[in-house]
């Protein structure tokens, strides 16, 4: 575990997508692009293991007042928890904020049955905008992403063509979509090609 | 495609779930002395039924918990969730447990804390 005080100081290094060039595909009806893909470079993310007792120290450093229930997030400012299975979470944090987060976390879940890990680098975050979203997204993935069944403030781990991903719906048809760093670069190129027909962007 | 709801997401497809196979396996403890033959009912034979199979199974791609599961082989109906380290709640899951060849096995018995007689016996012996 490197220190807090040398992450904090040290200059964020290359992100999972950052070889892949900014482009927009042609857009059917020179409309908007119907899928505007762009990485969320360096998101803090947490992974947080623990039950009840982990409240206090969540409460403390999120502003979050309860865990979130199954298949749910919980967003307080630009913190948000995601629920991943019972007894275990990912925190999302502000860039660069992720070392000083997981030091006071471990300071403050000493003495709690809880564990909490650093995996800002392990996965790639990436947002997901633009009128047809939906329709892409269904293409890979099984679960129902009816805009009345998958509402915003939901989560779901699941299965995008073959890559393990987390998708969180946020307002007004943003999502984001966590997978593996080393998939990083699949996922792309998928969600590139199926918004192919809708217009795709991805904007770096 | 099945759609198994886990008891944890809801309705998700087959293919994120991994079946791990018979559940209600108990593993012989090592006081207990067994033939090789018995210890082969717990280490290498598996039930194939033709009807309700209680099984355990996993949702690899999303919560990655294991629970059990009582399954029909023949219609792939599942007729209950229930946890790890628990026993079926449902009449038909009762009885495919109760009804399992295994329930009489040697290495099943095994599986429980020998006799304390017994035991004294060994230690004299």
């Amino acid at each position: 575990m490197a220190s807090a005080a040398s992450d904090r100081g040290r200059p964020p290094g290359r992100t999972a997508l950052a070889g892949k060039t900014p482009r927009t595909t042609d857009v059917p009806d020179g409309a908007r692009p119907g899928l505007v893909i762009s990485e969320l470079a360096h998101l803090g993310k947490l992974n947080l293991r623990g039950g009840d007792g982990i409240v206090p120290a969540v409460r403390k450093h999120t502003g979050c007042d309860r865990l979130p229930g199954n298949n749910r997030t919980v967003t307080v400012g630009d913190r948000t928890l995601v629920w991943l299975a019972p007894d275990e979470y990912l925190l999302l944090c502000e860039a660069g904020q992720e070392g000083h987060l997981h030091s006071q976390l471990m300071i403050d879940l000493a003495s709690v049955h809880a564990a909490t890990t650093n995996v800002t680098d392990a996965l790639c975050a990436i947002s997901l905008r633009g009128p047809a979203v939906r329709q892409v997204l269904t293409k890979g993935c099984a679960i129902d992403l009816h805009p009345s069944v998958f509402t915003a403030g939901m989560c779901a781990q699941t299965m995008l063509s073959h890559a393990a991903v987390t998708l969180i719906a946020g307002e007004s048809d943003r999502f984001t979509l966590i997978c593996r760093t080393s998939f990083a670069a699949y996922v792309h190129d998928w969600l590139m090609d199926a918004g192919l027909e809708y217009g795709a962007s991805f904007r770096g | 495609m099945l759609l198994i709801t886990c008891p944890h997401c809801g309705p998700r497809e087959e293919s994120e779930f991994s079946c791990g196979g018979e559940a209600h396996i108990a593993r012989p403890l090592a006081e207990n002395g067994l033939t090789d033959a018995q210890f082969a009912d717990y280490l290498f034979l598996r039930d194939n039924p033709k009807g309700l199979f209680l099984e355990r199974w996993r949702h690899t791609a999303g919560c990655r918990r294991w629970f059990n599961v009582a399954r029909d082989t023949v219609t792939h109906e599942i007729v209950e969730f229930y946890p790890m380290g628990s026993t079926p709640k449902s009449k038909a899951g009762k009885a495919a447990h109760a009804e399992s060849w295994r329930r009489d096995t040697a290495a099943e018995a095994a599986a429980r804390p020998a006799p304390k007689s017994r035991a004294k016996q060994g230690v004299g012996s």
